[in-house]
């Protein structure tokens, strides 16, 4: 009789243990903001006591993943103070004792290290399920051995060199093939055709400056 | 008196036809400053109302000089050296102070070719690199400075620039950078190495393509969220700034730097032109084209203005929507972008406690105001434009094209410049004793250029880009419009336009050219001179990392000294050579008095 009473009076209290260790402001506790609407839209699923039930597994999940020496079950997580906006506190329990906490920094390892699993289980990313004081680890940045742009930059300038080649080769034949011209006429060849500044003037011959133009200077 | 090109003159090189010629003064006109400085203009001027300024002193102004210039260059077929030292021996100066300018423009305007290639060979990434902040060394988020400034920003300053603090300090060159403006010297010097032969062909390439891109752009411009109200904002005229004179000052300069007055580029152009070339008519087509493009040009740029500012407006709608989500703990579906103003009064009235506790935290957002941030310059270009690209879908593909649109402006103005040079150096007859001279002034401009990539070498590109070119310009265009009418005399001009086109100047080239030019340029240099006085010690923007914002910092006193040297070595070429001259005339004078037999000398 005395058993049954206090079996009865432990079920009665027991919740209402677990509703003074959860609290907002607890100190071992994190609270989670959870914007469903933002990150799927039209897609969105509604939050509701499944949901809930799915964050503990996720959450005990993520303990037993990170120590895994002790047993986590959805009991040793204890959920408070739920908003509209979705957001609510939680804490976690030893699974030997359910009255002690499992310290503030032994959760936020937990979830750090299983942040991507916690993610997918909603179909959210790490701005959308905000675990509030605990910082996302930003992807490990790609290092590629040659840096991309290095690459390109090679490309162009290879095709610049081939020009530069082309054009080398083109004006030495073009000078190759006037010589062979000099020697097959044998005679003073006018400058048909000017190389422009590169190679300066190529006229025969001595001007006579007898023959000054200076027409531009006066006009009759 | 000899000129000394007698010889150079029976085989000088030729355009292939005179379209090449067309579109090299076209592509040379259009460059960076009708993409970044007219839109800018125009959006501080009371937006569709500049465009009367703007047009009033083309006509007035821009028009005729160009003309001017064209039939120099078009009738002493040489550089700009050669060419006024054949009008008046004593302001041959006023080609060698061309010359000079041409020189320091070259020196930084490649500088910006070679960002264009940084941030094209940056675009073939899957993720822009200027489009998110790297993460620090822990991980734990993004790097400070680029918090505090913007991803963009801090992908110019940092990743591009690796600017330094302060003109003082200096630091080594920027590897990636110099390897860039390597690149664009060796492709400059492809371009012009066989003379108007090789630019002749390249120029159907770089006048025609921009326009494609511009095309392309304009496109997708429109069809972006939010344009249209960044185009409503250019158009919307503002009449009240006309009555302002810095509005006309703009105007007038704007057309005046736009079309490349004064550099020498034009007269050596036009020397390779068939010696009955049509110039008026080209001359013409070639302004229209130039301010056409600016027009053009804004209305893509505003377009993608508007799509930032309504990017920027909406993102921060929605940052102030999860604000109040949050503190408030309301359903998630409550607030909407819409009526999130709403909600902050009623908020505020409902639980003002609670609201209090916000404070500094809410944000007011403004649209106008976004659209009013008005950036001009490289600026605009590499900041403000790229960060509009980030936000549009397939960011790679539109990032790559405006970048090949910047390089092909930039080439092709880079072209005139260095012809520039290149054209009156190559008349004088000293020079062609060495070998190469277009490869020499590559090295010589590639190898001070590097200059400009060190860390505080931006710095000295404002500088450069502020001061080098300005007022000499004007100066040099003050000199050369006074030269032709007044002391080679507006008759004989006259009588060699007619020798050279057929028929007589038109009552609106002499007007203008006689008059109207001269009496505006006298009033723009009066101007520029007040207002540098009254502008006090000059200041530039220096780039804070700590703030992650640009602060407005004086140029230390040998800076300042650099400034002056920058001014006065080219202006002062023209009196220099005019008493060089003098004293020459006079030896030579009292030599021949001396001597019985007087002999023809140089």
């Amino acid at each position: 009789m005395l058993v049954r009473i206090l079996v009865l009076l432990y079920l009665a209290g027991a919740p209402a243990l677990a509703q003074t260790l959860c609290q907002p402001n607890a100190s071992n506790g994190y609270r989670v903001r959870i914007s469903i609407k933002t990150a799927l839209g039209n897609q969105a699923y509604e939050w509701n006591e499944n949901e809930m039930f799915l964050f503990r597994a996720t959450m005990a999940f993520a303990m037993r993943r990170c120590y895994k020496t002790e047993t986590y079950n959805v009991d040793n997580i204890i959920v408070c103070n739920q908003t509209l906006r979705v957001s609510f506190w939680f804490v976690v329990t030893s699974p030997e004792n359910s009255t002690m906490l499992i310290p503030k920094a032994d959760v936020e390892k937990a979830v750090s290290m299983s942040r991507h699993r916690i993610n997918n289980a909603f179909l959210l990313t790490d701005r959308t399920l905000e675990f509030l004081g605990i910082h996302p680890t930003l992807a490990e940045p790609v290092n590629p051995d040659t840096p991309p742009w290095l690459i390109v930059f090679g490309v162009v300038i290879g095709a610049v060199f081939a020009g530069i080649i082309a054009l080398l080769v083109s004006s030495l034949l073009q000078k190759r093939r006037k010589e062979k011209g000099m020697m097959e006429d044998g005679q003073d060849e006018e400058d048909m055709q000017v190389k422009g500044v590169e190679n300066g003037n190529v006229l025969d011959g001595i001007y006579n400056r007898g023959f000054t133009d200076d027409d531009r200077f006066t006009k009759l | 008196m000899i000129d000394a090109t007698m010889g150079k003159d029976a085989a000088r090189a030729e355009w292939d036809n005179p379209m090449q010629f067309v579109l090299a003064c076209v592509s040379y006109a259009v460059g960076l400053g009708n993409v970044w400085r007219f839109p800018y203009l125009c959006q501080m001027h009371g937006g569709g109302g500049f465009l009367i300024p703007y047009m009033l002193m083309l006509v007035l102004l821009g028009v005729p000089l160009f003309y001017m210039e064209l039939a120099i260059g078009q009738k002493m077929r040489l550089g700009s050296i050669g060419a006024w030292r054949a009008i008046s021996p004593y302001l041959g100066g006023v080609g060698m102070a061309s010359v000079v300018t041409s020189m320091y423009l070259c020196l930084y305007y490649n500088v910006i070719n070679a960002w264009s290639f940084w941030y094209l060979f940056h675009s073939f990434q899957s993720i822009l690199p200027w489009a998110e902040c790297p993460a620090n060394s822990n991980l734990t988020g993004p790097v400070e400075e680029c918090e505090r400034a913007t991803p963009t920003q801090y992908f110019f300053y940092r990743e591009t620039l690796d600017i330094s603090g302060s003109i003082e300090e200096n630091g080594g060159i920027h590897m990636g950078q110099a390897l860039c403006l390597l690149l664009a010297w060796i492709i400059v010097y492809l371009f012009i190495v066989k003379g108007v032969k090789s630019t002749g062909k390249v120029v159907y390439f770089t006048a025609t393509f921009p326009y494609l891109v511009l095309i392309i752009y304009l496109i997708r411009g429109v069809t972006l969220h939010g344009a249209i109200n960044g185009v409503k904002y250019m158009f919307t005229p503002k009449m009240e700034q006309l009555a302002k004179p810095t509005t006309w000052i703009n105007a007038a300069t704007q057309i005046f730097f736009s079309l490349g007055l004064g550099f020498g580029s034009l007269i050596a152009f036009a020397s390779y032109n068939q010696y009955n070339n049509n110039f008026e008519k080209q001359a013409i087509v070639v302004s229209m084209v130039n301010s056409g493009t600016s027009i053009f040009a804004s209305i893509v740029t505003f377009s993608i203005y508007g799509f930032k500012a309504t990017f920027n407006y909406e993102s921060c709608l929605e940052r102030v929507r999860l604000l109040l989500l949050n503190t408030f703990d309301l359903a998630e579906d409550t607030i909407s972008l819409e009526n999130v103003n709403h909600w902050i009064a009623e908020l505020n009235r409902t639980h003002p406690e609670q609201f209090a506790s916000l404070g500094g935290r809410l944000e007011t957002c403004d649209l106008e105001a976004e659209l009013d941030t008005a950036v001009e310059g490289t600026g605009l270009a590499f900041i403000v434009y790229s960060e509009a690209i980030k936000n549009m879908p397939v960011s790679q593909l539109w990032s790559v094209l405006y970048f090949i649109m910047l390089l092909l402006l930039g080439m092709g103005s880079m072209l005139g410049n260095v012809i520039a040079v290149i054209t009156p150096l190559s008349d004088l007859k000293f020079i062609s004793v060495l070998s190469y001279p277009v490869g020499l002034v590559c090295l010589f401009c590639l190898l001070l250029g590097l200059g400009f990539t060190t860390r505080s070498g931006n710095y000295w590109f404002t500088m450069f880009n502020d001061y080098g070119a300005t007022f000499s310009l004007l100066f040099i265009v003050l000199i050369e419009v006074i030269t032709v009418c007044y002391i080679y005399g507006i008759k004989r001009f006259e009588k060699d336009v007619e020798d050279m086109l057929g028929h007589r100047l038109n009552w609106y080239w002499k007007i203008m050219l006689a008059g109207v030019s001269p009496i505006l340029l006298i009033a723009l240099f009066i101007f520029y001179i007040v207002n540098y006085i009254q502008g006090g010690t000059p200041t530039y923007q220096a780039w804070n990392k700590e703030l992650g914002k640009s602060v407005v910092t004086e140029y230390p006193p040998y800076a300042q000294a650099f400034i002056g040297l920058l001014l006065a070595s080219s202006v002062c070429c023209i009196p220099l050579t005019a008493l060089y001259t003098y004293c020459k005339k006079r030896n030579l004078a009292s030599g021949k008095r001396e001597r019985t037999v007087s002999t023809v000398s140089l």
